[in-house]
């Protein structure tokens, strides 16, 4: 009943991400709009754990656009913020997260910045369960649209190299850590654990797999969905 | 965010700008991926809508010529592209193909063009051409530098009013004058009266000692008479450092300072020395106080310092080589006035000829000496075994105060190079009539001849032959051809920048395929155009208008020329600080970004000329 009541008040800005539209996979990689996201968790179980940090980019025209960076702390719940331990892993610090707005006021804004783009993500899996969780408690919602992984497109990449005969077949698959893969492929890393910084560099390591996979012949959103879609 | 601001602040011209400025800079851009073989710019196509910067990777620049297409510029790290089409706002001029995958930050026009209108030095950075860059690069140099000399004008250091006197006036006047206004010297009105105009003479102290009391001249001696009229003067606008090279080389110590035609002030040498504690000024001095061979060795050591001190001070190294050249003469000069102390008189007329670097004002470290020595036709018997005997001694003190004997023997010791000027007017003319391997080779080393002492006119007799080159079309083209056979380095530059294949192809030679390439194509151009200057700048500077080049490559060639010798002067200095022995060998890849982009464009200006001369002489026909 309670459930219900929720269901049918869904707030505007639910609605307005949902109503999409989602971009046609059958368009050219570059003509299409996408938002590359991280996020800081106090660990890496969405029932237990709980979001710390956002911090995303646009891609346009496939080129990053910096000027529509965006990112924000998120308060924790108070019982986790006065056993603040795991915290400190991410640099941030008590007094930096008690000021910062909670999930509810993050969310809209958040969303507003997703909706009608191509979600892109490193390792999704933890980053896109968390905020189902948030959506689906707090609204009963989830993430929708095409979702790409850089680290599937990494893998996907290593076995085309495998069977271009590019890479070795006994070469081991490439260690999926973002930075690692970034540094693979000369690309600049910024600066440590820090949600946006971390979108960054996502950022241009999707840039450059979808480069190299164009080279390859996949042109369309629809050739990157299969080789990283989630 | 903080990792591109920090980035491009390591790269000019975005190293000059505040921090903030850079926030908001990267704060704007954008970043794109570029494959390999990708026409980030196409020629002819849509305008560059961003200035690029090179964040990875490195792309080529690519022109049409004769309907084939070549690589001009290879362009990494740091780098930036799309300004000259995105300036303009019309289709790029260039192909710009990424070589390797690369990755860039696209600075958005409106950003690129805030910039350019709030900070001059970015402006002045993208103004179109890499000639410019270049100059642009010496001048910032220059402006860097914590020094008077090259920040102050000679007008900020006038001191004291002006005093001048009637060239009827007495010297026991023009004294007492002296003496009551506290001053040194005194500007001499002449005709007409009351305007101190170009003709104005002056009268100094030491005038009034040498030229009055030394003399034997009254007191009632009318200025007139012991005067210098019209003055050395300089514009009160040119640069200290423009003042001190004078006075070093005219050996005064007063110096009228001019307006629009009229003296405006008057500066001395104590003016200028209050700016600079290491001055070359103090160096006459030195040298007049030495009394043994220890204190000339010491003199050359305080050359050194002084050059050291030039180059901290921002100086530009073929000025740096005109304060060494009168700094060496002056040596020079002492040690033969020594020995013809010791050897008695000479018995008949002679010259002290310096060749080489010496000879084009370009020597800045103490180097291998390059000598000879020409005497009068009409000479006694035993004036051969004299000049030996002089040459011996001479070369000996020179080695004495640093400066090792040439490994080539081309030394007035060597009876070749010690002749009668009959004999030198001959091999001269050889050398131009019958071109071959050796003649080119002497005449690399002997047409850059300057005169450093001597009472025998040589300049006057050998010059008119060496002018015989022009209009000497074998002899040219020959030169010509030897000339190119060395060419700029550039291929091998760009295989430094691309791939590394061992230790020897990072290493680049600064002198051999670096300022020599430049030194051998000022001589063709200023014997083409029948020049007498020795100096490379000065050559360059005078043949354009007569020779096969433009203006703009005259000074495009000036500029890599100083740029390298900068270069390879900073390197040597580091090398012997570090007690080693100074070499012309640099790493390249070890070079500051803006080193190398300075190297390589200046290597670029001198590859456009070679290839123009190429054309010229057609010297792919010549057997």
């Amino acid at each position: 009943m309670v459930r219900f009541f929720r269901r049918r008040e869904v707030p505007a800005f639910i609605r307005a991400y949902e109503a999409g539209p989602w971009p046609d996979p059958r368009r050219l990689w570059r003509e299409v709009p996408y938002v590359v996201l991280d996020v800081e968790t106090t660990g890496l179980d969405p029932r237990r754990d709980v979001l710390l940090a956002v911090g995303l980019v646009p891609i346009e025209a496939g080129r990053v656009q910096l000027a529509g960076r965006w990112s924000s702390l998120i308060r924790p719940p108070d019982e986790l913020l006065v056993g603040a331990s795991s915290i400190r892993v991410h640099g941030l610090t008590r007094a930096e997260l008690a000021e910062a707005p909670p999930i509810a006021a993050v969310l809209p804004e958040l969303l507003a910045r997703l909706a009608g783009r191509v979600l892109v993500v490193h390792v999704a899996q933890i980053d896109v369960g968390f905020l189902n969780h948030a959506l689906r408690q707090g609204y009963g919602a989830q993430l929708r649209g095409p979702r790409l992984d850089t680290a599937r497109l990494a893998l996907t990449l290593h076995q085309h190299a495998q069977i271009l005969g590019e890479a070795s077949r006994d070469l081991p698959m490439p260690a999926i850590q973002l930075r690692a893969l970034a540094a693979s492929f000369g690309l600049p890393v910024y600066a440590q654990h820090d949600a946006l910084n971390d979108a960054l560099t996502t950022a241009q390591l999707f840039l450059a797999q979808a480069t190299r996979l164009e080279q390859q012949g996949g042109r369309t959103l629809k050739a990157l969905l299969r080789a990283g879609g989630v | 965010m903080e990792e591109i601001v920090a980035f491009l602040q390591g790269y000019p011209p975005f190293d000059d700008l505040p921090p903030a400025a850079l926030a908001s800079v990267a704060d704007q851009a954008q970043i794109e991926y570029f494959a390999a073989g990708h026409d980030i710019l196409r020629h002819g196509g849509p305008p560059a809508e961003f200035l690029y910067v090179v964040r990875k990777g490195r792309v080529d620049l690519l022109r049409e010529e004769a309907g084939e297409t070549r690589i001009f510029d290879t362009l990494g790290p740091g780098e930036a592209f799309g300004h000259p089409s995105l300036i303009r706002s019309q289709p790029p001029i260039v192909t710009v193909r990424a070589h390797t995958e690369t990755l860039a930050y696209l600075i958005p026009a409106a950003t690129f063009q805030r910039l350019r209108a709030e900070y001059p030095v970015v402006a002045s950075f993208f103004a179109a051409s890499a000639l410019e860059r270049l100059e642009f690069a010496l001048r910032r140099r220059e402006a860097d530098a914590d020094s008077a000399l090259f920040r102050m004008r000679l007008r900020d250091l006038v001191r004291r009013p002006l005093v001048a006197m009637s060239p009827e006036a007495t010297v026991c006047e023009a004294a007492i004058r002296m003496r009551d206004e506290g001053v040194s010297c005194l500007l001499v009105d002449m005709l007409p009266y009351g305007v101190l105009d170009a003709g104005t003479g002056i009268i100094t102290d030491r005038d009034l000692r040498n030229r009055v009391i030394a003399a034997g001249r009254p007191d009632s001696t009318p200025l007139r008479e012991v005067m210098t009229a019209p003055a050395i003067t300089l514009p009160a606008d040119s640069l200290v450092f423009e003042g001190l090279l004078l006075m070093l080389e005219r050996h005064i110590h007063h110096l009228p300072l001019t307006e629009g035609g009229l003296v405006t002030g008057i500066i001395t040498n104590t003016d200028i020395l209050r700016q600079q504690s290491n001055s070359p000024l103090f160096l006459p001095r030195q040298l007049e106080r030495a009394t043994s061979l220890d204190d000339l060795r010491s003199y050359t050591d305080q050359v050194a310092e002084t050059v050291g001190a030039l180059l901290d001070a921002g100086a530009r190294v073929s000025d740096i080589g005109r304060v060494v050249a009168v700094a060496h003469d002056a040596l020079l000069q002492r040690i033969l006035r020594d020995a013809e102390a010791e050897l008695g008189p000479p018995p008949a007329p002679y010259a002290w000829l310096v060749l080489g670097s010496e000879g084009r004002y370009e020597q800045t470290l103490r180097t291998d000496q390059d000598n000879a020595l020409v005497y009068a036709d009409e000479h006694p018997p035993d004036a051969p075994a004299y000049f030996e005997a002089l040459a011996a001694r001479v070369v000996e003190q020179l080695v004495a105060c640093g400066f090792p004997r040439c490994p080539g023997d081309i030394m007035a010791t060597n009876p070749s190079w010690r002749q009668p000027l009959a004999v030198w007017q001959s091999t001269f003319a050889h050398w131009i009539d019958t071109p071959d391997e050796e003649a080119l080779l002497r005449s690399a080393i002997f047409f850059d001849f300057r005169q450093a002492y001597g009472a025998l006119p040589a300049e006057a007799a050998l010059r008119p032959i060496v002018a015989r080159a022009r209009g000497n079309t074998i002899f040219l083209a020959r030169l010509a051809r030897a000339a190119l056979r060395n060419p700029a380095p550039l291929t091998l530059l760009r295989g430094v920048a691309l791939e590394r294949h061992g230790d020897q192809k990072d290493l680049l030679d600064l002198k051999l395929r670096g300022t020599a390439l430049v030194v051998d194509l000022a001589r063709l151009f200023a014997l083409e155009a029948g020049r007498t200057e020795t100096s490379t700048v000065a050559r360059l500077r005078a043949a354009w208008p007569e020779a096969s080049l433009s203006e703009g490559e005259a000074e495009a060639l000036v500029s890599a020329f100083e740029l390298i010798s900068l270069l390879r002067l900073r390197h040597q200095r580091a090398q012997l600080e570090r007690g080693e022995q100074p070499t012309n060998l640099v790493v390249f890849p070890r070079l500051s970004p803006l080193e190398q982009r300075e190297l390589k464009e200046s290597l670029q200006a001198i590859a456009r000329v070679q290839r123009g001369l190429a054309t010229a002489y057609q010297t792919g026909r010549i057997a």
